[in-house]
């Protein structure tokens, strides 16, 4: 009898509650990391620019800076209005308005934007390359593992980001990046992500980030900078007349 | 500790970081503190990377006209918020807020599109 009421109470559940409260419960496996992903609240809107209240928190705002540090955060404040950049780098792909996929493989996980901003992070138990033997790359070398649900990302040999894009952190090429990320639902990605540079940072700087789902996009779509029609003119921007 | 100066410089950088942020140039180009609605038929619409353009034809009280070119986001972007190639043709009649560009030249940056019945294009990601 208490086996029929059970059972009557849980169709009852389903007919009037749906099996979604269930489902929303299941833990969200490695396969649903496919799909396209951008930093939370930072969807461009039709001018480019994400929408009021965007926090890109790798701008360096909060970033424990050192006396060099705070020299060269000047430095690129004052060369700002003529700068161009050709795509993010590492680490704003990480904290951008670009959607982002991240394919996972046994032995790897690629992280890849629609800039064509590609991070090869190795998670088949590899070290970094020795020293002398790397040199410093817009993207770095990464490599990587899972804590169970967790994967954590080390990377090194970074060169400074701000000589690719403009807004980027001017972190030397002695930081080194650790990241944490977890799926904390189907459709969030939180990572901490913790930057340690001798050069510029007095102490770790630790920036927590999120991603949620590009839900206008169905695919990865790249392009190359066919029209180009920004050009300096006295020391700003300007926008070419168009053919 | 950080120096006070220096707190300044970067609270500064901060109120900006959100328009400043950009993935191909600076847009100090475009003077944030003004908005124009231009109304005007579309010459063309590029549909390009690293960004989309309108070409507004706009007509002045004096009769004579005028072609501004109005900066959008990569084609991309636009794709994710719903727009399309197909989204806007030369000959339609639109209505633009647009940022202008300091220069004074006929040029902005796009906030906000109409169509002559009053429809926003795109806006949200769908």
């Amino acid at each position: 009898m208490k086996v029929r009421c059970r059972v009557a109470l849980w169709v009852l559940a389903c007919a009037f509650g749906g099996i979604a409260p269930l489902a929303a419960q299941a833990q969200p496996s490695r396969a649903d990391w496919k799909g396209l992903w951008i930093g939370e609240g930072l969807t461009a809107q039709v001018s480019g620019f994400p929408g009021p209240g965007a926090n890109y928190k790798l701008l360096g705002q909060d970033a424990p800076w050192s006396a060099e540090g705070r020299a060269r955060v000047e430095a690129t404040f004052a060369r700002q209005a003529d700068s161009k950049a050709n795509g993010w780098g590492f680490p704003l792909m990480m904290n951008s308005a670009a959607p982002m996929q991240f394919l996972i493989a046994p032995d790897e996980t690629l992280i890849i934007n629609i800039y064509r901003d590609v991070r090869h992070v190795y998670t088949d138990g590899r070290a970094h390359p020795a020293e002398e033997d790397r040199w410093p790359t817009t993207w770095g070398d990464s490599v990587g593992r899972w804590e169970g649900d967790t994967l954590v990302i080390d990377t090194v040999s970074v060169r400074n980001p701000n000589r690719y894009f403009f807004s980027s952190p001017p972190l030397s090429e002695q930081a080194h990046y650790v990241e944490r990320l977890r799926m904390t639902s189907k459709d969030r990605i939180e990572s901490v992500m913790t930057i340690e540079d001798p050069v510029t940072l007095t102490a770790p700087w630790v920036v927590n980030l999120a991603y949620v789902r590009a839900t206008g996009l169905d695919r990865m779509i790249h392009d190359d900078y066919d029209n180009d029609r920004s050009e300096v003119e006295d020391g700003l921007f300007t926008i070419l007349p168009a053919e | 500790m950080i120096a006070a100066g220096f707190r300044l410089l970067i609270a500064a950088g901060c109120v900006a970081a959100a328009f400043a942020v950009h993935a191909h140039h600076s847009p100090a180009m475009f003077d944030g503190s003004k908005q124009l609605t231009l109304t005007g038929t579309v010459r063309k619409f590029q549909w390009t990377n690293p960004h989309s353009y309108i070409q507004l034809v706009v007509k002045a009280e004096n009769g004579t006209e005028q072609e501004w070119s109005l900066e959008m986001g990569a084609n991309v972007y636009l794709y994710n918020l719903g727009w399309r190639p197909s989204t806007v043709k030369a000959g339609d009649t639109l209505t633009a807020t647009v940022v202008p560009l300091r220069s004074g030249k006929p040029g902005g940056l796009l906030v906000e599109a109409k169509t002559a019945d009053g429809k926003t294009l795109g806006g949200a990601p769908p």
